[in-house]
């Protein structure tokens, strides 16, 4: 038992290497329209993938683990949300 | 689903090969219809993830041999909450005394589900993303993926918690933030031996440990702990309209895994699985009050909705059961088909039996029993302040250098010291009770 070891929090990309994907070629789901999509999935989006550069919102969809939030909380114009296709996107193991 | 094997016309086909798809696929397929169930993940099991318990009574009327031969990790013998403000942690545990439910991974389970479906010959096409669900002159005949339609009698929407063909369809209405939760979670491979050695489990033995307080920085939520076969599943589950709220005000100082990483590595609980390796990470979204997210028809001509798509899942902040509800819903699903079936075949009104079955079983009858509980829960009173209140009692009681006060004046203290009237918080203790 390491109580003693002072434990470091693990940062977001890292933590996604500890899991399984097959990314697609084309993105699952694009910003069509920012004013659609909220900024604050900065810091609500699990894995990260929504990201401020200067005063634009963007999008990578690598990371994603296909929950859904930015669906919910995204107007229906704002995104173009799909699961991947063909098998593709983030492969669970232990979950 | 071009694949010259698979005959383009089904007695069913089965959307999603999660737990309630499996279930109705399986029983459909023994009571000898002609079923595909289609899969968007790489074998069945590859996109599902959950807390870590699942209840055992509901599968076992579907699978009699669950127990010899489920992927098993652990059965439930242990019971902790613990409420959390800062460094201080009160924890009740609760040692059970038969098994009910028992820990595994859901990816596993699913795939022994799904495969018990397939030994009863139903077909699993996989890698396969529904885009539609096909309806002509108002009936539904079939899915379309792609520029490939494949058709049958009936079809099973077992799309899961993000049900974009029920929307497409027009018979759910887009998501409110108010009716979901976020789950995210980590594995650790903390290693069967020093599992059982530091939470004093015995080899079959698990424990399931619900967590409220301020890991959650205010959101209603809370944080749980599963101990499967070698790993730890350690995850938080956040209101989304609240967590919303809070970013939006900006009093969410964090992200979701930076505050799961916090629980990771707090004092008091990073000592049971030290600086284990995190195997995986993952997110999924829940249910947050199963009736509000509930379509308002759960058939229509040629189709029934079963599972998460259905909202049948019971979430009382406290523990969260979805899979065994999931399994009944593609029970009582099944049997509804195949009555409709032997009497002219699966019409609306047919197929309005599933409906009835289902009002009448436990899970919908669970769902409205406990249907008060969600925004009771939802109340900061209850996430944040109660954890503050109870630790803060203990503390003035067990901390104290010379002069202890008495219960009653740590008690007014520890009310006063949260801002709360007591009169206030036992008149919502007795909601929260009376809505349980």
């Amino acid at each position: 038992m390491s109580g003693e070891t002072r434990l470091k929090p693990i940062k977001i990309e890292d933590l996604l290497q500890r899991t399984v994907y097959d990314v697609d070629e084309e993105p699952h789901i694009e910003i069509k329209d920012e004013r659609g999509v909220p900024k604050e999935l900065v810091l609500l989006c699990p894995c990260g993938c929504y990201s401020m550069v200067g005063e634009r919102l963007l999008y990578s969809y690598e990371g994603c683990l296909e929950c859904g939030l930015c669906r919910v909380l995204s107007e229906p114009w704002g995104l173009r949300w799909e699961y991947p296709k063909s098998g593709r996107g983030v492969q669970y193991r232990f979950t | 689903m071009s694949s010259a094997s698979v005959p383009s016309k089904f007695d069913v086909i089965v959307v999603g090969a999660g737990p309630a798809g499996s279930s109705a696929a399986y029983l459909l397929a023994k009571a000898g219809l002609k079923v595909l169930i289609i899969e968007r993940g790489r074998g069945a099991g590859s996109k599902e993830l959950y807390g870590g318990k699942i209840y055992a009574p509901p599968l076992r009327e579907v699978w009699p041999s669950l127990d010899k031969e489920a992927p098993i990790h652990r059965w439930v013998n242990r019971e902790r909450i613990s409420l959390v403000s800062g460094d201080r942690v009160t924890t009740i545990e609760f040692k059970l005394g038969r098994n009910v439910a028992f820990t595994t991974y859901l990816t596993e389970m699913a795939k022994w589900m799904a495969g018990k479906a397939i030994e009863a010959g139903a077909i699993l096409v996989d890698e396969v993303r529904v885009d539609e669900i096909v309806v002509e002159d108002g009936k539904v005949v079939g899915v379309r993926s792609g520029p490939d339609t494949v058709y049958a009698d009936v079809v099973v929407d077992a799309e899961g918690v993000n049900r974009i063909l029920l929307e497409k369809l027009g018979l759910a209405e887009k998501i409110k933030p108010e009716t979901v939760a976020l789950g995210i979670k980590e594995v650790i491979n903390v290693g069967n031996k020093a599992i059982e050695e530091r939470l004093q489990l015995g080899e079959k033995e698990g424990m399931a440990w619900f967590i409220a307080g301020d890991v959650t920085r205010g959101i209603p939520g809370g944080g749980f702990i599963y101990t499967m076969k070698d790993t730890i599943a350690l995850g938080l589950v956040v209101h989304v309209a609240s967590a919303y709220e809070a970013a939006k005000k900006g009093e969410l100082k964090q992200s979701l895994p930076m505050m799961l990483e916090k629980l990771r590595i707090h004092p008091f609980f990073s000592r049971i699985w030290g600086d284990a390796d995190v195997l995986e990470y993952g997110a999924h979204m829940t249910i947050e009050g199963g009736l509000r997210f509930m379509p308002k028809k759960l058939y229509m001509d040629g189709l029934v909705v079963v599972g998460d798509a259905a909202g049948l899942l019971l979430n009382t902040g406290y523990t969260i059961r979805g899979v065994d509800y999931a399994v009944y819903s593609g029970k009582l699903a099944a049997e509804a088909i195949i009555e409709a079936f032997n009497n002219g075949g699966p019409t609306a009104e047919n197929l309005s039996v599933y409906e009835k079955k289902l009002k009448s079983s436990f899970v919908y009858k669970e769902l409205v029993k406990h249907s008060g509980i969600t925004r009771v829960m939802e109340d900061p009173l209850f996430f944040t302040k109660l954890p503050a209140i109870v630790n803060s009692l203990l503390s003035k009681l067990y901390e104290a250098d010379y002069e202890e006060p008495t219960i009653l004046e740590a008690m007014f203290d520890s009310f006063q010291e949260e801002g709360v009237s007591i009169t206030r918080f036992l008149l919502k203790m007795l909601q929260v009770v009376s809505k349980l």
